[in-house]
């Protein structure tokens, strides 16, 4: 093998990609050349590193010094600074928002320092597309261990003993949903994989399977031993064409090597493994309807019983587990069920991996031990509010779950913790919300995506998700009235019990936790025609609070319609007439003049101009001008 | 047996019973919309929620089993909110266009709305107003009033095997359609607006005919096939409008098929006979009842008085009741004074009863719808049956569903080899060596018990014929590869269980008595009882009409009457047309115009009715009571639902007066007095001591092409007819109304045919036109017609068979040109 001096583990995951990895790749290597380095230092293109908000990001081996934010422009000085000079370039290194002082290592940086990576051990460390890279880094000793010297029962045992729980929402345990369907006889069982990942904003599982196809793969095999399975499917969406092309030819590489197909390891052991793609329906990440969708059905639930571990793909027992899920099986078989338990709490063990998004400084992929409060996950790994603005809430578990508020950033995320708070774990997308969000807004959101999700097959779920979400459409637009918060959550409870599987079960989750911590807003919307931050349209009306405006003229430059008049340095008005409430001036505008007050509001009259200062209008006077 | 608690009752039921169920069976009420018990639990509607002790989720109990100790509730406040809500919801978008629908009144979305509908919704949002898709001909689908609980969905697919309504689009914008919403093409049998609980799905002759609660229901015996279904049949002001099934309702258990839902209509055909009519000076003109019958009368006594009463036949009908053709076979034997009775069965079932005889030493044959279920191998001999008999059919079907291997050897695609497990595609009217074939290996293999079975009469000569069917050669007559063939009698022979089955009917030329007797060699090789060959009689009383005695004892049979002219100089034809439906008709026609009197009584002016020198107008099925007796051999009451047409009686009741009009007491007064006798006489009757023997039979062509009519035409069923009777239904002539010739693409090539166009084809009987029908399924050197249709004329390219063998006609195809 030849040896190079370092080795620039470049990411090539989706959002590096997008932010011009390949571009930087071409650059690094024509620079290197250039230099005469090129045998010397190899580049790798890896999986995604999770810090996608600073991308293109690299690490450098074995320095581990982090670079971030890489363009063309800046790679002939990098090369020569760090390579030919070896001297560390600061200027492409990752800075504290307040301090300024450039932090060189990646481990330093609290995006990475808080986290804790089992699902992701092989994150920027090695090239997906190299079986060779995987097994250097213990790769497949698990499954040879599973294969060559344990029993079903003992494999089962472990991963009972870890507490591993299904990492696809649900938090149903792994090593039970085994033993299920190791106790059923049937002559041909299957083992399959749920990569159709579908929550807004979430990308774990698509992460997982672009960086570490292989960690995926093993735990099929030994999931597949377990239960006595020898034909799997790993279900993916066809909107992720990069997992499926580094999935694919992780198979061919690993039957290549003889660890997948017939007698693995010559143990006689047989398993063969297929992917299928998914057409995108939300509803397909649901058990029984993948089930459905692979055998080239409608993707439709069916009632349970009978449970896929009884009756599955084509009637035969089978085991779905989730990307995540089963990317952890192999450590646990490999360091045991106590070192699982090392981490997390007593019903929740283990490391959990997020998608963070949303309004804080640090946007990515963060896998972090059970139990930690949502508070450092926020604040510590993403690096707080962008913006300096003030935390409203964060959403977990995607169109399942539910808005967790400020008060309860605390709770620590266990499965019953967040259950408590009306939210879910989840599959890992964490949203998170600042002032400018309108809660009801949000919920409308969600709703617009679970109601255009339904299967159609359930008559809560196909027409109430419609219905709460004409009742939030009216509600935003201002055409709320008296009752509807409690004929939302009425029917949103109704909606609950009655619906055949999970999406329609969990659909009225954001509409509930909106209301059970921003019911104010809600009022607001209905009583007052008011959308305190500024998002809905109809319920809004911006006006300058003059004694702030200093007459900069930024707002008026901003302004897409020319709705605001004033000269300079003297203080600037808005046409209301004119206004079409984008709230571009609100954005613009750094001495906070800017107030957002109901619709119908009438900023001529003098009470008026005190109630901008106060920022209240007394209950109802909107209401009545509507 | 499961212990469980439903509303504080304590009930037992088997383990796997759904709550459903279970509460049903004890008489508690779960209201639903989504559950059929012939279907898989669905789970969709979400209305039959119960709530279970310990459990804070509610269950639909349709998809729940029970498990032991389960404390149910099916009426709590908690679940009547949340079927209100499950309501209102269904309610929100729905048009309650009640006042013009034809639901309104026995729609389960009104009934259960009634139950537990509060008078205002909580949302008032737009009704859905799309138009009408009334672009197929018999089902009309009105999306607007669809709740999307599935079942037109799932009862096509699942239990009609057809599949040709789906959902498309998701959520809800869902919609119930036919694939990529085209045209409904499917099998017309109207299951889905049965099963249908709103107006969404409706059966367009009936629309706007009657408001649900002025129809009133009676009860009768469908008219067509040997299934006997049970029909309920919607009336007003004494008219027929609708037919249905209703669950559990009679020997399909509610199934209906498409002719007994749509066909009933032929008894208001226009060309219904409804006064007496003599033929004078060559024209046939109405005329008293008194003077027909003395017309008759005068006549046959002339006739009898001259040429001995062995000048005069008879033909009975599968169409009329046991006690109309008891009374022929009375009239005949008694008044008459001859033996000289048959009927269509000659072609068909009397062929499967004399052969099952031989075979097996049985009067008649053990037959029974459900023998399909729960047998772990089926074979089908070159028989449609899902066609023939749509509801043994859909047991064939469940059957494989269940579990079953499903064999077909069959020369054309049909529902059952596309749902089968093996399709032997073999050659027309080859059964006989593929029968054989498959016993030889099934002797090469010993998977028979030797010992006993070579101790069977007949068996060293069986043997030595069936020796020369070796895979290789039977492979050669048939087309099916040796390998199939040989897998498909060990699958046969090492099953625990198993059913063969076959029609014989009239009306299809590839397979006859010989065809029987060797499935009835294949039946005594495996050490079977006789049950395990299922020949279902073909047409509704085919049965009873044999049973009656309409064959010939000591007299001429139907190919002496028919087809030998001169042989009779009177002829008696009752409720039969063979001008139309029997094979080679210019050699009837011949036959007929050489008659010294041809009475023909019959409902409607058929063409063998133009050749009448008397025609008696009869009453239809729905307009008499009496006694149909299905294929399985049971007899069922038939109703009289409606009112003779004009002048029309029931066939009995016409030769009771023909008889007391000829001077002859027959003891007859009333149905009541026909019925004694008969009663009479088939508790007289025993069934003998069953012998079994072996029949060698060899395969025999029918008639071979040659250069000159080069192709073998071949005559099956349509779905939606059955026999000729059929063709007078205007509902079931809005799917076929037409015989055409399927060709296959090779000879449509080879002949120069394209789809649609008129095709001339000759045998050396005859030349008729069809229109051509170019298909893909349809091997080369085949074509495929049907002779349901007096138009189409198809029985004058082809021939019957007395001994026994396939019929195949060889016809030339010629494009029309223009």
């Amino acid at each position: 093998m030849e040896k190079f001096r370092a080795n620039l583990m470049l990411c090539a995951g989706t959002g590096c990609v997008a932010s011009g990895t390949m571009k930087v790749k071409d650059a690094l290597q024509e620079e290197l050349k250039k230099k005469g380095l090129a045998d010397e230092i190899k580049i790798v293109l890896t999986g995604c590193n999770g810090y996608c908000a600073e991308g293109p990001v690299m690490s450098v081996y074995p320095d581990e010094v982090f670079y971030q934010k890489l363009t063309v422009e800046e790679i002939p000085k990098l090369v020569e600074e760090h390579f030919l000079k070896g001297r560390p370039y600061e200027k492409l290194m990752f800075r504290e928002p307040e301090k300024k002082t450039a932090i060189p290592l990646m481990k330093e940086i609290p995006f990475f320092k808080h986290q804790v990576l089992r699902v992701l051990r092989n994150k920027g460390l090695i090239d997906p597309e190299k079986i060779e890279e995987y097994i250097s880094r213990d790769g497949y000793q698990a499954a040879a261990r599973a294969l060559t010297a344990m029993t079903p029962e003992e494999i089962i045992k472990t991963v009972k003993d870890s507490g591993v729980r299904g990492r696809g929402g649900a938090g149903f345990p792994t090593g039970l949903k085994w033993e299920f369907a190791s106790k059923v006889k049937s002559d041909v069982k299957y083992m399959l994989c749920n990569g159709d990942e579908g929550d807004p904003g979430a990308f774990m599982d698509r992460s997982v399977m672009e960086a570490d196809p292989h960690s995926v793969i093993e735990g099929m095999i030994i999931g597949a031993k377990a239960i006595g399975a020898h034909n799997g499917y790993i279900y993916v969406r066809a909107e992720y064409p990069l997992a499926v092309k580094r999935l694919q030819m992780a198979i061919d590489q690993a039957t290549e090597m003889g660890l997948l197909g017939k007698n693995i390891l010559d143990t006689g052991f047989d398993f063969e493994l297929g992917i299928y793609l998914g057409a995108g329906a939300f509803v397909c990440g649901e058990e029984t309807a993948l089930m459905r969708s692979i055998e080239g059905k409608r993707g439709m639930p069916r009632p349970r019983p009978p449970f896929p571990a009884v009756k599955g793909l084509w009637d035969k027992p089978s085991v779905l587990n989730n990307v995540e899920t089963l990317a952890q099986i192999a450590p646990i078989i490999l360091n045991g069920s106590d070192w699982y338990r090392s981490l997390g709490t007593e019903k929740s063990a283990g490391t959990k991996v997020f998608a963070l998004t949303g309004a804080v400084n640090n946007v990515g992929l963060v896998e972090v031990p059970m139990g930690i409060p949502l508070r450092r996950i926020i604040y510590d790994i993403g690096g707080g509010i962008r913006k300096g603005r003030t935390f409203k809430a964060v959403q977990l578990g995607g169109p399942s779950g539910g808005c967790i508020p400020e008060h309860l950033l605390d709770t620590p995320v266990t499965y019953e913790d967040i259950v408590a708070t009306g939210a879910i774990v989840g599959s890992g997308g964490m949203v998170v919300m600042d002032d400018n969000t309108c809660m009801v807004g949000t919920a409308r959101f969600f709703l617009e995506f679970t109601a255009d999700e339904s299967c159609g097959k359930c008559t809560p779920c196909r027409v109430g998700t419609k219905i709460l979400l004409d009742m939030l459409t009216d509600i935003t637009e201002g055409n709320g009235k008296e009752g509807d918060i409690e004929t939302l959550q009425d029917l949103a409870k109704d909606i609950l019990t009655t619906s055949l599987c999970g999406l329609g079960q969990t659909a009225p989750n954001p509409v509930l936790t909106t209301i059970k911590y921003f019911r104010d807003e809600y009022e607001s919307h209905i009583h007052d025609k008011w959308c305190k931050a500024g998002v809905c349209r109809n319920l809004t009306t911006f006006v300058i609070d003059e004694e702030l405006c200093k007459g900069c003229g930024a707002c008026l430059r901003a302004c897409p319609s020319k709705a605001i008049i004033g000269e300079k340095k003297q203080p600037h008005k808005i046409i209301q007439e004119v206004c079409v409430h984008c709230r571009t001036c609100y954005e613009a505008c750094k001495f906070k003049s800017i107030k957002i007050m109901p619709a119908g509001y009438d900023a001529g009259s003098p009470e008026k101009a005190e109630e901008v200062k106060t920022g209240a209008p007394e209950g109802g006077t909107a209401k009545g001008e509507a | 047996m499961v212990e469980l608690t439903i509303n504080d009752k304590a009930i037992s039921v088997e383990e796997g019973t759904t709550i459903l169920k279970a509460a049903q069976q004890n008489g508690i009420h779960i209201p639903n919309m989504c559950y059929d018990k012939r279907l898989r639990p669905y789970g969709g509607c979400r209305l039959c929620v119960v709530e279970v002790e310990k459990q804070p989720r509610l269950f639909a109990s349709c998809s729940t089993p029970v498990a032991p100790g389960m404390v149910v509730k099916t009426e709590t406040p908690k679940l009547r909110k949340a079927r209100q809500t499950v309501l209102e919801l269904l309610l929100i978008h729905h048009p309650l266009d009640c006042p013009i629908c034809d639901k309104a009144g026995e729609c389960d979305l009104q009934d259960i709305a009634y139950e537990y509908g509060k008078p205002e919704g909580r949302f008032v949002r737009h009704r859905k107003a799309a138009p009408p898709d009334v672009r197929g001909p018999l089902v009309e689908l009105t999306a607007n009033r669809c709740i999307l609980c599935g079942k037109c969905v799932r009862i096509c697919a699942e239990h009609q095997s057809r599949g040709a309504l789906g959902f498309i689009g998701r959520g809800f914008p869902t919609v119930v359609q036919p694939a990529f919403g085209e045209i409904l093409e499917c099998d017309y049998c109207g299951q889905c607006i049965d099963i249908c609980p709103t107006g969404a799905l409706l059966s367009k002759p009936f629309k706007f005919q009657a408001r649900a609660w002025f129809l009133e229901e009676k009860e009768t015996v469908c008219s067509f096939c040997g299934c006997g279904c049970t029909l309920t049949l919607g009336l007003r002001e004494g008219k027929i409008l609708r037919s249905r099934g209703k669950e559990d309702n009679g020997r399909s258990e509610g199934n209906l098929c498409g002719r007994g839902r749509f066909g009933f209509d032929y008894i208001y055909s226009e060309n219904r006979l409804k006064t007496p009519m003599i033929r004078k000076e060559g024209v046939l003109v109405p005329a008293s009842w008194d003077e027909a019958l003395s017309y008759i009368s005068d006549r046959l006594k002339f006739i009898t008085n001259s040429y001995g009463s062995s000048s005069v036949g008879a033909i009975g009908s599968h169409r009329c009741t046991n006690e109309d053709n008891y009374m022929l076979k009375k009239f005949m034997a008694g008044v008459v004074g001859s033996g000289n009775l048959d009927s269509a069965a000659a072609f068909g079932y009397t062929k499967v009863q004399s052969a099952l005889g031989k075979a097996f030493g049985l009067e008649t044959h053990p037959i029974d719808l459900k023998a399909p279920l729960g047998k772990e191998a089926i074979l089908v001999v070159e028989s449609d049956i899902s066609v023939t008999h749509p509801v043994f059919g859909l047991n064939i079907l469940q059957a494989k569903r269940e579990g079953s291997r499903l064999i077909v050897a069959d020369s054309k695609e049909t529902k059952l080899t596309r749902h089968s497990t093996a399709y032997l595609k073999m050659k027309r009217g080859t059964s006989v060596a593929f029968l054989n074939g498959l016993m030889k290996a099934i002797m090469d293999k010993g998977l028979y018990d030797r010992e006993t079975i070579s101790g069977v009469e007949g068996f060293a000569e069986f043997e030595k014929t069936v020796a020369d069917y070796t895979p290789e050669k039977v492979s050669e007559i048939t087309g099916i590869p040796g390998d199939e063939i040989v897998a498909a009698a060990e699958a046969l022979a090492k099953a625990k269980s198993r059913m063969i089955s076959l029609t014989v009917n009239h009306t299809e030329n590839t397979k006859g008595s010989d065809t029987v007797l060797a499935a009835a060699n294949l039946v005594i090789l495996l050490g079977e009882e006789a049950e395990a060959l299922q020949i279902p009689a073909d047409y509704a009383n085919t049965f009873g009409a044999y049973e009656m005695g309409i064959r010939p004892e000591g007299g001429k049979d139907l190919f002496d009457m028919l087809y030998q002219p001169g042989s009779l100089h009177a002829l008696y034809i009752m409720g039969e047309d063979p001008v139309s439906a029997f094979p080679y008709n210019s050699k009837i026609i011949h036959t007929l115009k050489a008659l010294e009197l041809l009475i023909v009584q019959d409902i409607a002016m058929t063409e063998t009715a133009k050749y009448a020198h008397v025609l008696l107008p009869a009453s239809s099925w729905a307009e008499k009571d009496g006694t149909f007796v299905n294929a399985e051999g049971v007899a069922q009451k038939l109703n009289k639902v409606v009112e003779t047409t004009g002048q029309s009686m029931p066939d009995w009741q016409i030769i009771r007066n023909l008889s007391l009009v000829m001077g002859s007491d027959i003891s007859i007064r009333n149905i009541g007095d026909v019925s004694e006798e008969i009663a009479a006489m088939v508790k007289a009757e025993g069934q003998p001591e069953g012998k079994r023997a072996f029949q060698p039979v060899a395969h025999s062509e029918g008639e071979e092409p040659d250069a000159e009519y080069p192709l073998s035409l071949v005559t099956r069923d349509v779905l939606q007819h059955s026999g000729t009777m059929s063709t007078r239904s205007k509902a079931l002539d809005l799917v076929v109304s037409e015989a055409f010739l399927e060709v296959g693409e090779d000879d449509a090539k080879k002949f120069g045919i394209s789809d649609s166009s008129h095709v001339k084809v000759t045998s050396k009987r005859g030349t008729v036109y069809l229109k051509a029908k170019v298909s893909d399924e349809i091997p080369s050197g085949t074509v495929f017609t049907s002779s349901h249709f007096p138009h189409g004329r198809v029985n004058a390219l082809t021939f019957p068979s007395e001994n026994g063998t396939p019929v195949t006609t060889a016809v030339k195809i010629e494009a029309v040109q223009g």
